[in-house]
């Protein structure tokens, strides 16, 4: 058997029965479907990403899953700088409130002070 | 793989809005705040600038509320704003508490109270006076 692969041996080898063909041809047919599935997948959501290119986010097809998890990473991180920061502006605008209350109030402070 | 495609295009979003966060409280010097703010602030000129970051956008918080006041209470957060800041942290959340549960408790009753601590600020501030002023 021919070591190249190309389209046409790909071709001819599914022709014949999978049951003809020994265990190292199993694993080169499997290995370039994985690839072809691969450069579909990564050409498919290619138009979509056009423009981030020109941010740096280039289109390696092998980095996607990275990028993914380093979107996922980042939203996570905002979310909670996010949730925490707006935690923190509630706090203190409560907190601001009551401040100027008993700052202001016609009780002393020493009333409330221990 | 749409997801992924919104994830990317709202990765820049993201980014910037992540990095405009911490210039939100930026401290700002003594010299920097408004002729306003400076006024409300008055009693806290001195130790501005050694204040946290985080208590100081607290008090510029309580100075917008300043121009709303009326005299009494634009001299009354003067005469204890120096003290209020002295407290230690606990004392104020305790004093809040404090305020805020004394809030809650029906007007009457608070009337009450308030004739009570006014009677006796007016025995402590008779005992209290210096006997060249007691004439």
């Amino acid at each position: 058997m021919k070591d190249t692969l190309n389209t046409e041996t790909v071709r001819q080898m599914l022709n014949r029965s999978s049951a003809k063909l020994d265990y190292p041809a199993q694993e080169k047919l499997r290995g370039a479907r994985e690839k072809a599935l691969m450069r579909y997948d990564a050409r498919a959501a290619a138009p979509a990403f056009a423009w981030a290119g020109a941010l740096g986010w280039a289109d390696h097809g092998a980095h996607r899953s990275h990028y993914f998890w380093a979107s996922v990473v980042l939203l996570a991180a905002l979310l909670f700088s996010g949730a925490s920061y707006w935690q923190q502006m509630n706090e203190h605008d409560s907190s601001d409130e009551v401040d100027i209350a008993i700052l202001t109030d016609e009780l002393p402070i020493d009333v409330y002070v221990d | 793989m749409w997801t992924n495609g919104v994830f990317r295009r709202l990765l820049p979003f993201i980014a910037a809005a992540l990095l405009s966060l911490p210039v939100v409280a930026v401290a700002q010097t003594w010299a920097e705040l408004t002729p306003m703010q400076q006024e409300a602030l008055a009693p806290l000129a001195k130790e501005w600038n050694a204040l946290p970051e985080k208590r100081q956008q607290h008090y510029l918080k309580v100075a917008n509320h300043y121009p709303k006041l009326t005299p009494v209470q634009k001299q009354r957060l003067h005469e204890r704003l120096e003290h209020w800041v002295k407290l230690t942290p606990e004392q104020r959340k305790r004093a809040r508490e404090k305020y805020q549960a004394f809030s809650k408790v029906p007007p009457e009753k608070r009337e009450q109270v308030k004739k009570m601590v006014r009677e006796q600020q007016a025995l402590k501030a008779a005992s209290s006076v210096p006997p060249t002023l007691a004439k």
